[in-house]
């Protein structure tokens, strides 16, 4: 529960499930990320260790599961839950003064 | 004296999103109308007769039919060449041409598209559509002439929200830093104040890698960590927040989605974004009257816009060069214009509702870019630094738009998600 109320309140569409797909293939921007991420990895290979091929990966979700990886080897702390914990807070509306979809544009006078 | 917005100011954060133009986001908006006149006449957005021409010499003009997602599933062209053509309307790179914005389908028939998927690089949004970006636009402050810092991709746009500079880069290989030009994280650190990139989880992880993130691990948290600093009151003075750039799993078997609004990833889950960090802020009462909000996009992303995008002074320059084996263009460039116009809102509670910050419509209007954020959080907090180069020193403050009045707690809206 928030501790106060709030006047002013803007609903927010949700994103449909449809939306997701790991399987997407990557974009050029996730390539270029990935191949950063393997020249770091070769500053960080220990003795026996193979370089991972990041040619290979193809998809959203093989790339997250690289990026993890190589993020948790530098940044071990990004995998922990936050240090406070965040309770779930529920927008409560005045009365009166909830914007009602893309209708409404109740304008407060100055 | 300051202004109360700016002597109560406490913290800076800068969220930055991808690849999408001023019109397509936020040009709908000169075109809505109330009781017969423009509701928002200083936004320099949208006619509606702006048009380039398609592969068959067809006028295309700019359509309200952006789609959510599927619309751009051909990655439009935003490296330095493709933008060159969407500028200039030609690859010709003969003295005496012109900007004209004409390139723009041009450059998506490019991209293995059929000429009526071409069209689609036109399109933009009605406000209606993106409810968040449209509230908080019209409600705090919308920059009109905010670019891209180089008509470029990705990686080098964002080095110059870190380092005032993109070290001589116009594309999106590895670079490193060079002497004596520090991060802005780096700088705060060094100047005995805080800072952290947060990026959204591990599984995205941050697009800042070999430099800082080998090198600085502790500069870096996570969104999650974000939301609980700004609940407990802990968020540094300054902080850059990264969306997430791939649809993955969640923990618990949950899914996590793309908030990037990198096409084709789901322009629906970047407002979510939009809106939770916006609101992370604005329901801690203490935090709202202390921060100061920037969104803004690092590059078009290759999609329309009709500004054309302006000089930089050549008197403070970034004093790079990119050779021409490395624009892909056959020509230098000499980091002496800008990229195309990026979306840029200012949230704090005392700018008044509908402030705009004027543009290069304006013969007294301001040009803003990429380098103005480590320029402006250098200057707010650690005032004369000599370290960086003479275009970041010379960079605009995004900060002007606050004022003496605190609107009053009524006055701001929350989301609800």
């Amino acid at each position: 529960m928030l501790k106060r109320e709030f006047k002013l309140v803007q609903k927010v569409p949700r994103t449909p499930k449809s939306a997701y797909d790991h399987g997407r293939f990557i974009s050029s921007l996730i390539e270029h990320q990935l191949k950063h991420f393997n020249e770091l990895e070769k500053s960080l290979l220990k003795a026996g260790e193979k370089l991972t091929d990041v040619s290979k990966i193809k998809t959203e979700l093989q790339a997250s599961k690289y990026l993890k990886r190589m993020t948790a080897l530098l940044h071990p702390q990004g995998g922990e839950k936050p240090k406070k914990t965040i309770r779930r807070k529920r927008i409560r509306r005045v009365p009166g003064g909830e914007a009602k979809g893309k209708t409404a544009r109740r304008r407060r006078k100055s | 004296m300051p202004p109360a917005g700016l002597d109560n100011l406490k913290h800076i954060v800068v969220l930055m999103m991808e690849n999408r133009s001023f019109d397509h986001m936020l040009g709908g908006l000169s075109l809505v109308m109330a009781n017969g006149k423009k509701q928002y006449p200083k936004i320099n957005g949208l006619t509606g007769s702006e048009a380039n021409p398609d592969m068959n010499g067809t006028m295309v003009k700019v359509q309200p039919n952006a789609k959510f997602q599927g619309q751009l599933d051909h990655d439009p062209d935003h490296h330095f060449p493709g933008v060159d053509l969407q500028i200039f309307g030609s690859t010709d790179q003969g003295p005496g041409r012109m900007a004209n914005m004409q390139g723009f389908i041009k450059s998506y028939a490019t991209q293995d598209t059929s000429i009526d998927e071409s069209h689609s690089i036109m399109a933009y949004f009605t406000p209606d559509q993106l409810p968040v970006l449209t509230r908080l636009a019209t409600e705090y402050a919308t920059f009109n002439g905010w670019f891209s810092s180089i008509p470029g991709p990705t990686i080098c746009n964002r080095a110059f929200a870190h380092y005032g500079t993109s070290f001589g880069n116009v594309d999106m290989n590895l670079f490193y830093v060079q002497d004596p030009i520090v991060s802005i994280y780096e700088r705060m650190i060094q100047g005995g104040h805080t800072a952290k990139i947060y990026y959204y989880d591990q599984q995205s992880s941050t697009m800042e890698i070999v430099n800082l993130l080998k090198n600085q691990p502790k500069i870096f948290g996570s969104y999650s960590q974000f939301t609980a600093d700004c609940e407990g009151n802990t968020l540094p003075d300054y902080c850059f927040i990264e969306p997430c750039y791939n649809d993955h799993p969640g923990p618990g078997g949950g899914q996590i989605l793309a908030s990037d609004q990198h096409p084709d990833h789901n322009v629906q889950e970047g407002e979510r974004l939009i809106a939770n960090t916006y609101n992370a802020i604005r329901t801690n009462q203490e935090l709202w009257e202390t921060t100061a909000m920037l969104i803004v996009y690092d590059e078009h992303g290759g999609i329309y816009d009709h500004v054309v995008p302006p000089s930089l002074d050549p008197n403070f320059p970034d004093a790079k060069t990119a050779p021409a084996d490395k624009t892909g263009t056959g020509v230098a460039f000499n980091f002496d214009r800008l990229g195309i116009r990026v979306p840029a809102i200012l949230v704090s509670p005392y700018i008044p509702r509908g402030t705009v910050v004027p543009g290069t419509e304006d013969p007294n209007g301001l040009i803003f870019e990429h380098a103005c954020i480590p320029g402006t959080v250098t200057n707010f907090f650690l005032g004369n630094y000599d370290n960086r180069t003479a275009r970041e020193k010379n960079s605009k403050n995004f900060l002007t738009p606050l004022t003496d009045t605190l609107r009053p707690d009524d006055d701001c809206w929350v989301f609800d998600l």
